[in-house]
């Protein structure tokens, strides 16, 4: 009887002692798990500052592109406006005027061309970057052509 | 049943997490630009009835055939705002494709 009292007892702390270690097992894992979980949420917060900085940089995009077809379309609204100016007949001008008119006609083209070539990516020279009066822009689209004009 | 007991309870632990995580960088595309145009200067020629035989005869003297491809004024305007829309389109679409790139395959600053 002695015997088996004795061998409860021991088989008893065995267990407590297997379980203790097992606890202490948990215990390890579970601190790692709660390292893991603080770098998934870290990880979690860089996610949602890099979607912030995503979102700001489409809606500067899309301000951006707003801008430049505003001021395209200024540009051709400002051509139709020299056609038609003060009831301005061009055809009548150039009977009357036909050199001069010619003369404008060609430097406007020459002025239009260079407008293709900047919209095709084409750099923009010193003089054109640096042109702030309205005598040294290109008036065919100053919007892209003369980045320091300011329309007065 | 205690050996019972203690040999369950060691069997059900805490399991370890884990947390996968494998991102691919996609290639990028670097596509060339295509070469900004380099246009040909033209010349336009004013002809009305009183020039005519003036500009002809100029044109014979500079060794060029005497004819010309005419517009009417109404027209010339309409040629001049057909290429301001087509330079309109082109600048944006030019923008655009600079702006995708940006955001997609930003350079390194």
């Amino acid at each position: 009887m002695r015997i088996y009292l004795i061998g409860f007892i021991i088989l008893a702390l065995l267990g407590s002692a297997g379980y203790v270690i097992k606890l202490q097992r948990d215990n390890t894992i579970l601190k790692e798990n709660a390292v893991k979980l603080e770098g998934a949420i870290s990880e979690q917060k860089q996610v949602i500052e890099n979607q912030k900085k995503d979102f700001a940089e489409i809606l500067e995009a899309n301000k951006k592109i707003n801008e430049l077809v505003n001021n395209l379309k200024k540009d051709l609204d400002d051509l139709d406006k020299r056609f038609s100016k003060k009831d301005r007949d061009i055809g009548k001008l150039a009977i009357d005027r036909t050199k001069v008119i010619e003369r404008i006609i060609n430097k406007g083209s020459d002025n239009a061309t260079r407008c293709i070539e900047i919209a095709s990516g084409s750099p923009l020279t010193e003089k054109e970057k640096n042109a702030t009066k309205k005598s040294e822009i290109n008036p065919e689209c100053p919007s892209i052509a003369n980045p320091s004009y300011v329309s007065y | 049943m205690l050996i019972l007991l203690t040999f369950l309870t060691n069997c059900s632990g805490v399991k370890k997490l884990s947390i996968f995580k494998e991102e691919v960088k996609r290639q990028e595309l670097n596509l060339e630009k295509p070469t900004p145009l380099q246009l040909e200067q033209i010349k336009w020629i004013i002809i009305t009835s009183e020039n005519a035989d003036e500009v002809f005869k100029k044109m014979e003297e500079q060794g060029l055939d005497p004819v010309l491809f005419g517009l009417t004024d109404n027209d010339y305007q309409l040629i001049a705002k057909n290429f301001a829309q087509i330079r309109n389109q082109l600048k944006i679409t030019n923008d655009l494709l600079d702006k995708y790139k940006e955001y997609y395959e930003p350079t390194p600053k």
